[in-house]
């Protein structure tokens, strides 16, 4: 829940990165990493197995800077994608303002963003919040690969996009669609914010 | 801070520690901890502590009428202790137990040209 402070002038939001594992969530994370300003963004941590895979979560603070009067800051957080840690997966996304869930194109991967993607929708059920509530942007990564090999980005959106989110085809490797994502998402999550916090 | 680690307000030498960083740690250490504890079929732990070479951590929960928040202390094991921070803790907790607003919080208006800034900042920010 984006917490506003009236007496600091300060907004801070968290944004989840979800998706299945190997799906590209960790790069999306080091590519902002990369290109944000060094003064605009605080240092990134990873909980990463001994093999780089995420046990925790990734976590990378940026400022967006004044926003209507108010300093703007963003927590980004990515979930481990196994299926096996979906205990961690389910505390990372408490209090979440909104979600990139970054899906593998890889028609192979399929079934696996799928799986994926009704699994945030119950891990959001038991925290008490409707995933039609959330702001919520796909980003059908791996585009890159060769076209025998992934589906467009319309079958992607056939396959799960039901609510007619904003999605993004994406290359995170290289940073295509990273930015697009990210963006979306922001703007999603300080409108919403923006309409509930009336006088 | 919130239990999801958003800060609140901060006090001391916080610039010798990230911050940010700490306070997010420390949510996942307060989230992970209480999820044991569920399982353990027992209520959430309500302070937790670890001692290292030179400082000492402690998280403490309390309720207040806005909800639960979280003290989170750094302190430096050599001229504090955990029985110091203990206490200091149940002083602070209950003060602000006191001060805190029963009532919901007021809800005031972002300025009208919201959008304008927003569109400003994140092109300005993501270059595009």
């Amino acid at each position: 829940m984006s917490l506003v402070n009236f007496t600091t002038r300060e907004i801070t939001c968290k944004i989840v990165y979800y998706g299945p594992g190997r799906s590209g969530k960790t790069r999306n994370l080091q590519y902002v990493y990369e290109r944000v300003p060094e003064e605009r963004r605080g240092r990134m941590i990873s909980l990463a197995t001994q093999t780089d895979r995420t046990l925790f979560f990734d976590f990378l603070p940026i400022d967006l800077g004044q926003i209507s009067g108010f300093v703007t800051r963003f927590q980004l957080y990515t979930v481990p994608g196994q299926v096996y840690y979906n205990a961690t997966r389910r505390l990372v996304l408490q209090g979440a303002d909104g979600v990139v869930f970054v899906a593998d194109s890889q028609a192979r991967q399929l079934d696996e963003n799928i799986e994926s993607l009704q699994n945030l929708q119950s891990n959001l059920l038991e925290l008490g919040q409707d995933i039609r509530q959330l702001p919520l942007v796909l980003q059908y990564n791996k585009q890159d690969l060769p076209s025998e090999l992934i589906l467009t980005p319309g079958e992607m959106d056939e396959a799960l996009n039901f609510r007619g989110a904003p999605s993004f085809p994406a290359d995170a490797l290289h940073g295509a669609g990273v930015f697009e994502s990210l963006k979306a998402t922001s703007a999603l999550v300080l409108r919403r914010l923006a309409a509930g916090v009336t006088e | 801070m919130t239990p999801v680690g958003q800060v609140l307000a901060q006090w001391g030498f916080t610039r010798a520690v990230d911050v940010m960083s700490t306070a997010a740690l420390g949510a996942g250490i307060i989230a992970s901890t209480g999820e044991m504890a569920r399982l353990l079929g027992q209520r959430p732990f309500p302070t937790l502590s670890h001692e290292g070479e030179r400082f000492g951590i402690f998280l403490g929960s309390f309720p207040t009428g806005r909800g639960p928040l979280v003290a989170f202390v750094v302190y430096p094991l050599g001229t504090s202790s955990l029985g110091i921070v203990q206490l200091f803790f149940e002083h602070f907790a209950a003060d602000l137990q006191e001060a805190s607003p029963k009532e919901p919080a007021t809800q005031r208006v972002l300025a009208a040209d919201f959008e304008r800034d927003l569109t400003d900042s994140l092109n300005a920010l993501f270059g595009r």
